[in-house]
């Protein structure tokens, strides 16, 4: 049992990971990669085993536990079901070597608010704290509930391909009724009331609240959706975005229509996933970094928790600006009536 | 208006009102404080990030009309005058608050700035 990283900045908030496995070189592992990816915002703590990691639990509040499923002695599954009657609140996260459908229902099952492969790679260990850092970080968004309660549906759905995984996404409110099957990692089909493809997938992503839940995979019988899983969210985004700048709607008054004019979709480093319409996605890349940096400044100034988005009402149009680690967003929306 | 500040005591009181602030044409400011977590001093400071937002943010273009600044815990809120007064008000998310945005900024435009 030892802490990682004591490097505390004061000023900032720091979210406690508990990480449980047998095997030391992992850790060390572990350590090594998200040290300097979680840039102090993390303080790591580790356990070898799952009665070492109870007795961290009893003398230090933890933000999230992250659980070698097999561990000798009590395994991943036993300690999860311990945790869940000891610290209900606590978010748990599931890692293993053997990845397998029935271990993964399993663990949701029984409260890990995910189940993750080991990663082996560099970009494998980014793709898991890319993971980790927003289920710790963000809050529920949406009104949306489900099994993974803390992360919003796209979340989940991005999760699950990057972790090619299979399973089919129950999506419901008190209208709609609708499925989203991953396979392997791809998105292949989405259904919605009487919407198949594409325009269901973005009905069920735009819905303003409901509940989700994750279900073993089953084949839909027919495949919709064939685009990447990356190109299928992010105009499903640019869709939402487009609808809450309410920018979507024929105005049935006869007067001007209010239409999406640009779009730009980035990683939270910058580099361009999708654009609609955007003539210089760097001069916009560097309006959102920007931004960025002005909302840290307002944060300082007034603490409000982390940023989330800049909206803008200029003549004609409303820009959406959203500015957060892992992606950047510019929606501009042309036609659009002054708010006040 | 005569006394910004009397206004922003009187007019940004909804529950969930932090704080609110107006900078006049002159570049006088007159802050209010409704929430202990948002000391006058604040508003005041945000007010001037504001308008240092014009050199940078906004330095290509004409600054937008109003502006909304969402975080987790709270919004803040930016209106512009054609004469060049500002009017900022930040609240917290989920609160009362967020009705009052609407009809504060409309008050605002159409108050009368003159002495």
């Amino acid at each position: 049992m030892a802490q990682v990283d004591t490097s505390v900045k004061d000023s900032e908030p720091q979210h406690r990971v508990l990480f449980v496995d047998d095997e030391p070189d992992f850790l060390q592992m572990l350590a090594e990669a998200f040290a300097p990816l979680s840039q102090d915002r993390w303080q790591m703590h580790h356990a070898g085993s799952a009665a070492a990691a109870l007795e961290m639990l009893q003398q230090q509040k933890m933000d999230l536990v992250v659980v070698d499923v097999n561990m000798p002695q009590l395994d991943g599954i036993q300690f999860l079901k311990i945790l869940n009657e000891q610290h209900p609140g606590l978010k748990k996260v599931t890692l293993t070597a053997f990845a397998t459908e029935e271990k993964r229902t399993e663990c949701l099952a029984n409260g890990a608010e995910l189940f993750i492969e080991k990663p082996k790679t560099t970009e494998g260990f980014k793709s898991v704290f890319v993971m980790l850092d927003g289920l710790i970080s963000w809050l529920p968004r949406d009104d949306f509930q489900g099994v993974l309660r803390r992360v919003g549906l796209q979340d989940v759905i991005q999760m699950e391909c990057l972790g090619r995984n299979s399973s089919v996404l129950e999506v419901y409110n008190d209208q709609v009724l609708g499925r989203i099957y991953i396979e392997d990692g791809n998105l292949i089909h989405a259904a919605a009331a009487d919407l198949i493809g594409e325009p269901a997938l973005q009905k069920l992503l735009a819905l303003p609240g409901g509940s989700f839940e994750l279900v073993p995979f089953e084949s839909p019988g027919e495949r919709t959706l064939n685009a990447s899983w990356e190109m299928l969210l992010a105009a499903a985004v640019r869709v939402r975005e487009a609808q809450a700048a309410g920018g979507t709607t024929v105005n049935a008054e006869g007067h001007a229509e209010a239409t999406v004019a640009e779009t730009l979709i980035c990683s939270g480093k910058g580099e361009p996933v999708y654009e609609f319409q955007c003539a210089d996605a760097q001069t916009r890349v560097r309006l959102l970094q920007n931004i960025a940096y002005h909302a840290e400044q307002l944060a300082q100034i007034l603490p409000l928790g982390n940023f989330d988005r800049l909206e803008m009402q200029l003549a004609n149009e409303r820009i959406v600006a959203q500015s957060r680690p892992d992606r950047l967003v510019y929606v501009r929306v042309a036609g659009s009536p002054s708010a006040a | 208006m005569k006394d910004p500040k009397k206004w922003l005591a009187e007019r940004a009181t909804a529950p969930g009102t932090l704080g609110s602030g107006v900078r006049q044409a002159d570049g006088k400011i007159f802050c209010h404080s409704a929430d202990e977590s948002c000391p006058a001093g604040r508003m005041e400071k945000i007010l001037r990030q504001f308008d240092g937002m014009k050199l940078t943010l906004f330095k290509d273009t004409v600054p937008p009309r109003w502006s909304t600044w969402t975080f987790e815990q709270g919004q803040i809120w930016l209106v512009a005058r054609a004469d060049g007064w500002l009017f900022a008000l930040a609240v917290r998310s989920e609160s009362d608050a967020l009705q009052s945005l609407d009809p504060l900024t409309r008050e605002f435009l159409s108050l009368k700035t003159g002495k």
